[in-house]
C-alpha cells in the first residue's frame, strides 16, 4: 500500500493527469463500461485545488467522439481537457513537410483532414484493430519500402488493452511488424514519449514534480510520466496483471499500487 | 583439400539450385542420377511455407527431377516435428496448401502456436487469437522469419513482421524452425540418423543454406546459381567450404572427393 514518502509526495502535488482506457473505463463492444467509482472520483478531483489533464493513447476515435461518449457514461471531461496522439502528429507532420499515408482506425480519420495525403513519404500507424488486414498493412509496408527514407510514425506503443472479451493487439505490435519489414526504427507520438507528456505539463502550467500521472499500463503510462520527472500511479484495473514486473530502466521512486478500484491515495 | 572424410549425407537446397521457378538448372537432373548412385542419403530442403511437400514434389518431377516425397523436407517439417516432440497441440497459422503437411495432428484446444505465410489467418482476430495464447505461456514457433518476399503483384509481407508482432506483444520468443537455424539442419540429420561431420548441404543463399549449415557442423557448398551474387562467399564467416558454378559442379567435386 502507501508508504510514508505519500505525505510528502501528496503536499508538492499540484496536477493529477489520468488515462482514460483502463483507468476510468473499460473498452468493449457497446462502447464500453465505467469502473466502478471512477466517475465519482473524477468528480472529486475536480473538486479540490488539483489541475486535472487527461491523458490518452486512444486512436480508434476522434476526441469529440470519445469525449462524448465519456461524458454519456457519465464523466465530467472536455475536449480541451484530453490529450491524445492524433491532434499531436497532426503537428509533427506539418511541421516536418510529412505527407501521410495512414494506417488508422476509421473514425480517426477526421483528425487528419487539415493534412495534405497525397503522394506519401511517410506512414502513420495508430490503433487500427479490425482495420489491421494483411492487405492494408501490405500497403502501408510499400509505401515506407518504396521510399528512399522510410519515416513510420507510431500513435503510442502500446502491446495490448483490455477489452470486454479479453485483451486485444495495440498498436505497438503492428508497429514492430512494419520495424521489422522495413528495418526502420517508429518515432512514437503519444505515452511514453516525453514530448508528448511535456506538452501536457505546459498546457497545465506545471513542473514534472508537481504531477502525479495515474495510468494502468507499468510502461507507458507509470513509466514513461516517472522518466519525465512526474509521479506515477498505477492502478490494478484495465490491463494490469499481476506478476513480475517488465523490467522498467530509470524508474524512480517506483510505482505505487492502488488497491480498490477507482480510488486514489490524495482523495 | 584435407583428407577424406565420410560422406553419408547430402542436403539439397530446392529454389535458386535445383531449378529457377519453373526451369530447371542446365545438366541439374543428370547430376542427382550420378549422386544417387553413390552410397549416400540425398535430402532435398526448403523454407517453403506455403506449399506442402505433394506440390514441391509435383513441380520437381514435371521438371523430370527423380525423387520421392519423404527425401523432402521442409520448414513446415520442422515445425511439425518439433510441436510432435513436444506433444503440443498447434494453432496452424499456415495456408491451407501446407496444412496437409501437418495432417494427424490434435489441433483441438491448442497450446502452441505455429507461424508460417499466412496471409488469410494474418487478420487482427486471428492474430488476436494467438496472442493471447502465447501469452498465456503456449510456444511460439515461427516456420521462419522472412521479412517479405516477390509476389506477382509487388513485395509482400512475409511471416517475420508477424512473428515480431506477436513476440512483442507477448514478451516471449518464438522458437524459429526453418534455415539458417541449426534446429532446421539437426531435425533433418536426426531423421537420417546422421552426424552434421558426416554431411554437405548444397545452396545458393550464402547466409540460409551455407551458413546456417556450416553453423550446425555440416560443410557448405555455395552455388552461383537463383539469388546468388557475386562476393556472397565473403558475407558468411567462415567462409564455404566450397563456391562452385552450379549444382552439377558442386556433385562432381562430391563424386572425386569424396565418394568414389
Amino acid at each position: 500500500m502507501a508508504d510514508s514518502s505519500w505525505t510528502s509526495s501528496a503536499e508538492s502535488l499540484k496536477g493529477v493527469i489520468l488515462d482514460l482506457c483502463g483507468v476510468l473505463y473499460d473498452s468493449g463492444e457497446d462502447g464500453g463500461t465505467p469502473i466502478p467509482g471512477s466517475v465519482e472520483a473524477v468528480k472529486r478531483l475536480k473538486a479540490s485545488d488539483l489541475k486535472l489533464r487527461f491523458c490518452t493513447n486512444e486512436t480508434q476515435a476522434s476526441r469529440d467522439k470519445f469525449v462524448a461518449k465519456l461524458q454519456k457514461m457519465g464523466f465530467d471531461i472536455s475536449v480541451c481537457e484530453v490529450f491524445s496522439p492524433a491532434p499531436a502528429a497532426v503537428a509533427v507532420l506539418k511541421d516536418r513537410g510529412m505527407r501521410p499515408h495512414l494506417l488508422v482506425y476509421d473514425g480517426l480519420l477526421s483528425e487528419f483532414e487539415s493534412v495534405d495525403q497525397t503522394n506519401p513519404n511517410c506512414v502513420v500507424v495508430g490503433d487500427a484493430a479490425g482495420k489491421f488486414t494483411y492487405e492494408n498493412l501490405n500497403d502501408a509496408f510499400r509505401v515506407l519500402i518504396g521510399l528512399e527514407k522510410p519515416v513510420l510514425f507510431a500513435l503510442g506503443k502500446g502491446r495490448y488493452y483490455k477489452e470486454a472479451d479479453g485483451l486485444s493487439l495495440d498498436v505497438g505490435p503492428y508497429m514492430k511488424a512494419l520495424e521489422y519489414a522495413c528495418d526502420v526504427e517508429a518515432e512514437v507520438i503519444g505515452k511514453p514519449s516525453s514530448a508528448f507528456f511535456h506538452s501536457v505539463l505546459s498546457d497545465m502550467g506545471l513542473q514534472p514534480h508537481q504531477v502525479m500521472m495515474v495510468g494502468d499500463d507499468l510502461v507507458n503510462d507509470v513509466g514513461g510520466a516517472q522518466l519525465c520527472g512526474m509521479k506515477g500511479l498505477q492502478v490494478r484495473t484495465g490491463k494490469y496483471r499481476p506478476g513480475p514486473s517488465p523490467v522498467w530502466p530509470g524508474s524512480g521512486r517506483g510505482a505505487e499500487e492502488m488497491g480498490s478500484r477507482g480510488r486514489w491515495a490524495m482523495c | 583439400m584435407s583428407g577424406r572424410r565420410a560422406l553419408r549425407a547430402v542436403l539439397v537446397d530446392l529454389s535458386g539450385t535445383l531449378h529457377i521457378e519453373d526451369t530447371a538448372v542446365a545438366g541439374a537432373q543428370e547430376a542427382l542420377s550420378r549422386l544417387r548412385q553413390a552410397a549416400v542419403a540425398v535430402r532435398f530442403v526448403t523454407n517453403t511455407t506455403k506449399e506442402c511437400k505433394r506440390n514441391l514434389l509435383e513441380r520437381l518431377r514435371r521438371l523430370n527431377f527423380d525423387l520421392q516425397e519423404e527425401e523432402i523436407f521442409t520448414s513446415l517439417s520442422a515445425a511439425r516435428r518439433l510441436v510432435e516432440q513436444n506433444h503440443q497441440r498447434p494453432l496452424l497459422l499456415v495456408e491451407d496448401s501446407a496444412l496437409e503437411d501437418f495432417a494427424g495432428l490434435d489441433t483441438s484446444n491448442p497450446n502452441a502456436v505455429v507461424v508460417g505465410l499466412a496471409p488469410q489467418h494474418f487478420n487482427y482476430q486471428t492474430l488476436n487469437t494467438a496472442f493471447r495464447l502465447v501469452l498465456e505461456g503456449a510456444p511460439l514457433v515461427a516456420v521462419h522469419k522472412a521479412r517479405y518476399y516477390q509476389r506477382g503483384d509487388g513485395l509482400a509481407l512475409g511471416p517475420g513482421p508477424f512473428v515480431a508482432a506477436l513476440e512483442y506483444a507477448s514478451g516471449r520468443s518464438a522458437v524459429v524452425v526453418g534455415k539458417p537455424q541449426e534446429t532446421f539442419f539437426t531435425q533433418v540429420l536426426s531423421e537420417l540418423g546422421c552426424s552434421p561431420g558426416e554431411a554437405v548441404m548444397i545452396g545458393d543463399d550464402a547466409r540460409d543454406d551455407v551458413g546456417g549449415a556450416q553453423n550446425a557442423g555440416m560443410r557448405g557448398i555455395l552455388v552461383r546459381t537463383g539469388k546468388y551474387r557475386a562476393g556472397d562467399e565473403s558475407r558468411i564467416s567462415p567462409g564455404p567450404y566450397l563456391t562452385c558454378d552450379s549444382f552439377p559442379d558442386a556433385v562432381d567435386h562430391l563424386l572425386k572427393d569424396h565418394l568414389l
